[in-house]
């Protein structure tokens, strides 16, 4: 029995040296060694999460959160630009519409003020007019009054001479357009 | 930088610079000492695929195979006039890796160390003054986690993303920093020297140590599958175990057994997966930085490190990213 086990192990460590491929130790396989590399792996790996990663992960996500913060800031700045902007353009469009009704109105009142003034021109010389036809008519009224009056002694002067003279067909005609060119010559005397 | 035809000048003369030192390191490298038989200017580096035990120094000792007796029958070796290669082989003086079960500090494990400090120093330095106006080291900070916070957004939307930042930023910082800090030249001559020669180093990229990736790629798995079952409760295991049915007496409910079984085989294939990637990844960039050390030992490091710096980003970015997206499965709601 125990010459079969000792032929078998024999067996197997000559298969073991006839390919030595096999033999894992030439490899360098060591449990220990594995164990050493395991601790030490786990061991950096807490180090550099604790004292490394963590604290600048935060940092990262610090600024990020920060470059957030000031891209929104920056957009809500451009906003109120924006809307201040439109205050602005309103403000001058509200002056502007202010403007365009002053203008508007001292244009009406300067129609407005024509227009009273034409009324009032036109007054005045409608009174002058007025005025001016019934002094005409005064001194019209004088005149043929005058002139009337002035008639009458000539009619009575005509009618002397007609009376003194002979009363020939000639003679007539020559008073007559005599003492109307007097009266004329009156009547036109103090008009002149 | 002067302006103009100085600039030109300076940039030419840089330039001529690099070529002869390359063409020095090519000649005195593995290449040119085959080709022309010059002394080689580095020996021939070791490569181990897994780390070296180097605290306490009884098993750093023990894994080299140094002990009384093997120093001993090394230095007649030596005093025979055999080369270090030969003699170290005939003492039997071999590295020989930490069995699975004992504890040690290995050199893959203080280099994660290393890069753990670097990382609380970068983060929590920066992040100490925490102004919302940020100084330079804060806003190079401050893009990473937005990079990783977006990323994480767009895949699982910003409340889970904030849950998620935390595991998901650490194990792309962890990720990240060890690939580069593991270009810093202290890696490749700062070690235990034993007859002039480096037989284990201090610093290791962490990524080469299998366990690195393997404890990650856990962390990632536990992670996931917590918040798939926070998302949809005991419900949750109904994905891998779709008996429903088949129960109700459906035979097509067959069907739903065997996608379910895929389903826990892919989620578990994915810690796999992750694992070798990083570590697959990791080691061939140390061993091509090596490799091209030795062949060509100056300038032509740079082109490598320069790609290196690249996949170390692209390997960050993969697994934290998986681990995003199978998180984002893991708590979807499925449309029924």
């Amino acid at each position: 029995m125990i010459a079969i086990e000792s032929s078998i192990a024999g067996l197997i460590s000559h298969l073991a040296g006839a390919i030595p491929l096999l033999g894992i130790t030439d490899l360098g396989i060591n449990g220990p060694s594995l164990i050493a590399y395991l601790i030490n792996f786990v061991l950096l790996l807490g180090i550099l999460t604790l004292f490394a990663y963590k604290p600048l992960l935060r940092v990262l996500d610090q600024r990020s959160e920060r470059i957030r913060e000031s891209l929104e800031a920056a957009d809500r700045a451009r906003e109120e630009a924006a809307g201040s902007q439109q205050v602005i353009e309103d403000q001058l469009n509200e002056a502007r519409r202010e403007g365009q009704r002053l203008l508007e109105q001292a244009r009406e009142a300067a129609a407005r003020f024509q227009e009273e003034q034409m009324d009032q021109a036109r007054r005045d010389a409608e009174t002058f007019v007025e005025r001016a036809r019934s002094d005409i008519q005064r001194e019209r009224d004088a005149a043929v009054q005058e002139v009337r009056a002035n008639f009458g002694d000539l009619a009575i002067t005509a009618a002397e001479r007609v009376i003194r003279r002979s009363l020939d067909r000639q003679a007539h005609e020559e008073l007559i357009s005599q003492v109307l060119e007097e009266g004329e010559q009156a009547s036109a005397g103090p008009r002149a | 930088m002067p302006a103009g035809a100085g600039a030109k000048k300076l940039l030419l003369l840089a330039g001529v610079g690099l070529a002869v030192l390359m063409l020095v390191g090519f000649i005195f490298g593995a290449i040119g000492s085959a080709m022309f038989g010059t002394d080689q200017f580095l020996e021939k580096p070791e490569i181990h695929l897994s780390p070296q035990p180097v605290y306490p120094a009884s098993t750093r000792n023990e894994s080299l195979h140094l002990d009384d007796h093997t120093v001993e029958l090394y230095s007649e070796a030596r005093e025979q006039g055999k080369e270090k290669e030969e003699a170290a082989e005939e003492a039997g003086i071999h590295f020989e890796p930490l069995s699975a079960s004992k504890f040690a500090v290995t050199n893959t494990l203080i280099s994660a160390w290393f890069a753990t400090i670097v990382i609380i120093l970068f983060f929590v330095l920066g992040s100490r003054k925490r102004s919302i106006v940020p100084g330079r080291l804060q806003a190079v900070i401050e893009f990473l986690y937005e990079g990783v916070l977006g990323f994480c957004s767009s895949v699982l939307g910003p409340e889970m993303a904030r849950r998620a930042f935390p595991v998901i930023a650490t194990i792309f910082f962890f990720v990240l920093f060890n690939a580069w800090l593991a270009l810093l030249p202290i890696y490749q001559f700062v070690g235990f020297v034993f007859d002039g020669e480096i037989k284990a180093h201090f610093l290791k990229s962490a990524g080469t140590d299998l366990n690195m990736p393997l404890a990650l790629a856990l962390i990632s798995f536990v992670f996931v599958e917590y918040y798939g079952l926070r998302a949809h409760g005991l419900g949750y295991f109904k994905k891998f175990f779709a008996f429903g049915k088949l129960l109700r007496g459906k035979p097509s409910g067959l069907i739903d057994v065997f996608v379910g079984f895929l389903e826990g085989v892919s989620e578990l294939v994915r810690v796999v997966s992750f694992t070798f990637r990083l570590f697959g990844n990791m080691t061939a960039g140390e061993i091509l930085v090596i490799m091209i050390t030795f062949l060509v030992p100056f300038v032509a490091t740079q082109f490598v490190f320069g790609l290196e710096l690249l996949v170390g980003l692209i390997q960050a970015v993969i697994f934290a990213s998986l681990t995003v997206v199978f998180l984002s499965v893991a708590i979807r709601h499925e449309e029924h």
